[in-house]
């Protein structure tokens, strides 16, 4: 209680005041008799002074008290509000911007100006943005004018691959946040009549018929598209009749990649320079705190955009954004035979790699290069066993 | 006269009220040697840096220390604060 009257009092203003007289424990009781809140009261060492608090308000009863008790009174400190406005009150301009600054946040507290998209375990669906936007969740909207649930609705009808989403308002941050659907696997109805078709071109290494009737042979060449298992069945004493046919086939396929080296090179390295240029972005509107031409002959750009907030979730439309000119000089490199020769394999096998899941599926190796007169060739072949074939229904 | 004041007692007996709320018994709560709370005073009767003479209804309160300041005054609560050396308690003779 105690705490909170003080606090009220440095709002309202309060002064610190010394007080001179004999009888200034008489001075001390009248006070607390008539009721006025003093406090921090301390006294001089080895001497009469006392000083203490007291709010504005009552400071005039304690004068009217100083009188009667015979003691001098002067005010040593003002503090609180009232004074601070005092001495900035004939600074009508600056009052003015304050009330304008503050009015500014204010207004721009109603719209959202930042949107951030939160995909559980971090993955990615391309374009999420654009589709956002498009069913009218945009920076710069007005929050009261943002209805969640059609949004959602809107965004789920359109895109199969989310399967939850949420939007939340914090502050001026829109935070979306999406769990993204694992893509059903297309069900071909296990009644239906289908032939088993091999989806690459490959050379057959094994042929399992469960169901239905086996086209080709171990060791035969197959291109994508050929059917390997069809979905008949003869029997002896039956006619031809359509199965759904089940099936394993493996089959030798080969990936290759080419890769081309020259042995002399222009390469771009950075060198340590850099320059850093800054920028404030409002909404849409950019100043620049500098000229647009960059010192650097070749250098790559890097900008890095940050926007403006109070709080945690307090955006505001403003944006810093920085401009990192990185320094670049050509750099003529050469090469060996061997070494371009290397460099092809690498960059081939990352290639392939990238192409294929499962690494101790590769049978060989083949790498093949050809020198020409000012680069390299190097055609990188990988033999793999692969299942091939993929269920395709019978088109009557 | 006595009479009343033992049903007076029972009656606060029965209640299981702290004194110092119905009645003008102080109250001190001494916090180390830095620290002091005196509730229910009646006046400061002598105000130092180094002594603190406070009249309550009981008797009268003397404290000795150094850098001696009354924190916070009510009507009826202080808070001293200082280097608190020595408390006595002097009962009123009545």
């Amino acid at each position: 209680m105690e705490f909170i009257k003080i606090a009220i009092s440095y709002i309202l203003g309060y002064v610190r005041v010394t007080v001179e007289g004999y009888y200034i424990e008489r001075f001390i009781n009248i006070c607390i008799n008539n009721k006025i809140l003093i406090w921090n009261i301390k006294r001089e060492k080895q001497g009469v002074k006392l000083f203490l608090n007291v709010g504005i308000n009552d400071f005039k009863k304690l004068c009217e008290i100083s009188k009667k008790t015979k003691c001098k009174i002067k005010i040593s400190k003002k503090r609180g509000l009232p004074f601070l406005l005092n001495r900035y009150r004939k600074r009508k301009i600056f009052a003015l911007f304050l009330i304008i600054v503050v009015l500014l946040i204010l207004f721009s507290s109603n719209y959202v100006w930042n949107i951030e998209i939160q995909i559980e375990d971090n993955q990615v669906l391309d374009g999420i943005e654009e589709e956002i936007e498009k069913a009218g969740l945009t920076v710069g909207k007005n929050k009261n004018k943002i209805d969640s649930n059609s949004i959602i609705q809107k965004i789920r009808l359109d895109r199969k691959d989310i399967s939850w989403l949420g939007i939340e308002l914090k502050g001026t941050n829109a935070i979306v946040k999406i769990v993204k659907a694992n893509e059903a696997p297309q069900i071909i109805d296990e009644n239906a009549y289908t032939n088993i078709v091999s989806n690459k071109a490959g050379i057959i290494t094994k042929i399992v018929a469960q169901n239905g009737t086996a086209k080709v042979k171990v060791g035969d060449t197959v291109s994508a598209g050929a059917v390997l298992i069809e979905g008949t069945m003869t029997g002896k004493y039956t006619d031809l009749r359509y199965v759904h046919s089940i099936g394993e086939v493996e089959a030798k396929v080969w990936y290759t990649a080419v890769k081309k080296v020259y042995y002399t090179n222009q390469e771009k390295e950075y060198t340590n320079r850099e320059e850093n240029k800054y920028g404030i972005k409002i909404n849409n509107f950019k100043i620049n705190f500098y000229k647009t031409l960059s010192n650097f002959e070749i250098y790559d750009t890097i900008e890095t955009e940050k926007k403006a907030k109070i709080f945690s979730n307090l955006y505001l439309p403003i944006s810093l954004v920085k401009t990192t000119n990185k320094e670049q000089i050509n750099v003529e490199k050469k090469y060996s035979i061997d070494e371009a020769k290397n460099i092809a394999i690498e960059q081939a096998k990352q290639e392939l790699d990238s192409k294929i899941g499962d690494k101790s599926s590769i049978l060989r190796e083949i790498i093949n290069p050809k020198e020409n007169a000012d680069n390299i060739e190097v055609t990188v072949t990988y033999e793999v066993l692969e299942k091939i074939g993929t269920e395709e229904k019978i088109q009557f | 006269m006595a009479k009343a004041r033992r049903i007076k007692n029972k009656i606060e007996d029965m209640l299981e009220m702290p004194k110092e709320v119905y009645s003008d018994t102080p109250k001190l709560t001494v916090v180390g040697f830095e620290e002091m709370f005196i509730e229910n005073y009646k006046s400061i009767l002598e105000y130092e840096e180094f002594f603190v003479r406070i009249n309550t209804h009981i008797g009268i309160l003397n404290i000795n220390g150094f850098n001696l300041n009354l924190e916070k005054m009510t009507n009826d609560d202080i808070k001293i604060t200082g280097t608190i050396e020595s408390i006595d308690l002097e009962k009123n003779a009545d």
